[in-house]
């Protein structure tokens, strides 16, 4: 089956369009010129292009286009905290389907918004806003941006750097803490309850009970909806830290993650562009790196990854998105040039 | 009629036009009866930090800001911060 990757980059959006051996392509865009599009996706219900869009100057939005192409756009009518309030919104970062209509919108300050109408306007979500532990929350590196929403059956899921991982049960209206055993090394207390540097949270979409997340202090995989997590780095894999994460849809023991050197080292481990995979729930990791550089010191962000039924795809900082067919386990650069990537999705089609 | 000039993100994002004749009375009216008022305020109602407006080539800054009257031949330009090179 053929696939579209909507690329959310720093100076707009492309789509790729591969066939079915994911090894011809073509680059269309860029489209939304003048927004730095941090992640983008093809709504599977609908075939909207939704896109997280934000501008220096101009502030968070959001973007929907109906069209197929992206040639037109509409941009969201109400987006915002409360006013009066202390707290603006900063960016907007990740857009996921959820149940019927709805679609969900996390951004940075640790804020997530749903909306009913497709995206022309969104809700603030009271439970995650008015947190009792926010106090104890403090932005990462990149602001402090809710940047996983995760939807699986009645349980939703956000992960926030550097507030950690929350869980809510009844539609939004609470949130439980899921941190259990994650550490803050860079904390005084190493395991606390919140506050944890998660970079990226991903449920599998089979398995309920089944998360992993690619945290600032290690890879963790939870077998019980983030009640507790087992620490995975070390066993093949060169560093715990990294970024991006991706799930083999047909199978929860599968995750592959793009290691980094350190935090203060932020480029892929050896000096080579590497994917690490592991087929055992992550007591071992394997390098997969057939027909990527092997001298590359890239660096592939939170939302640069992702994975579909037949294939693996991802985007650097240094403009290049590769995929590969798992079948056939070899990497070919789908394009290269591109501005610094933020985002990479894939869609049927 | 006062006359708003956009910058090409704003004017694209205005279904393609740049230009606008507004029967306004100050700086504020006039920018918040534009179709991309929430990418210039913020949810406070504060001009964003990083949007600058020219009244006649005079930044509204060093006047009364939002309440600049404007008189029926003034040219109002959004120009977004220029900075780093």
């Amino acid at each position: 089956m053929a696939v579209t990757l909507p690329i959310g980059t720093r100076k707009g959006l492309f789509l790729l369009r591969g066939d079915e051996s994911r090894r011809r392509w073509e680059v269309d865009g860029p489209v939304l010129t003048g927004w730095s599009v941090y992640h983008a996706i093809v709504d599977p219900r609908s075939g909207a292009l939704c896109a997280c869009t934000n501008n220096w100057v101009y502030g968070a939005s959001f973007h929907r286009s109906d069209d197929g192409g992206g040639e037109t756009w509409e941009r969201t009518e109400q987006l915002g905290l409360p006013e009066g309030g202390d707290l603006k919104l900063n960016a907007t970062w990740h857009v996921e389907p959820g149940r019927d209509s709805e679609l969900w919108l996390g951004g940075d300050p640790g804020v997530l918004f749903r909306s009913e109408d497709g995206g022309k306007t969104w809700e603030l979500n009271r439970g995650l806003f008015d947190h009792p532990t926010r106090d104890r929350w403090q932005p990462g590196a990149g602001g402090m941006c809710c940047h996983s929403v995760q939807v699986v059956d009645s349980s939703l899921y956000v992960a926030i750097s550097a507030a950690g991982a929350f869980r809510s049960e009844d539609g939004g209206e609470t949130w439980t803490p899921i941190n259990s055993n994650v550490a803050a090394d860079f904390m005084p207390e190493k395991y606390p309850e919140v506050g944890q540097c998660v970079h990226k949270l991903l449920a599998h979409s089979e398995d309920a009970g089944r998360l992993w997340q690619q945290n600032h202090c290690g890879v963790y995989r939870s077998d019980n909806r983030g009640d507790s997590w087992e620490r995975l780095d070390g066993n093949g894999l060169p560093s715990g830290f990294g970024f991006p994460l991706a799930l083999d849809p047909s199978d929860p023991d599968v995750a592959f993650v793009i290691p980094e050197e350190s935090a203060e080292n932020r480029v892929t481990s050896h000096g080579r562009l590497g994917v690490y995979r592991t087929a055992d729930g992550g007591s071992t990791w394997q390098l997969w790196s057939n027909g990527l550089p092997d001298r590359a010191w890239a660096a592939v962000l939170r939302e640069g990854f992702a994975s579909d039924a037949e294939g693996v795809y991802f985007g650097t900082q240094s403009g290049s998105v590769w995929a590969a067919r798992r079948a056939e386990g070899e990497w070919f650069e789908a394009a290269r040039d591109l501005p610094p990537i933020l985002s990479v999705e894939a869609a049927a089609g | 009629m006062a006359v708003v000039l956009l910058p090409s993100l704003l004017a694209t994002e205005a279904g393609g036009r740049g230009s606008f004749e507004l029967d306004v009375d100050t700086v504020g009216d006039a920018l918040r009866a534009l179709p991309v008022a929430p990418l210039l305020f913020d949810e406070g109602g504060e001009l964003r930090r990083l949007v600058n407006v020219y009244v006649d080539g005079t930044d509204v800054r060093f006047g009364d800001g939002l309440a600049t009257r404007l008189a029926d031949t003034a040219t109002v330009r959004v120009v977004g911060a220029v900075a780093g090179g």
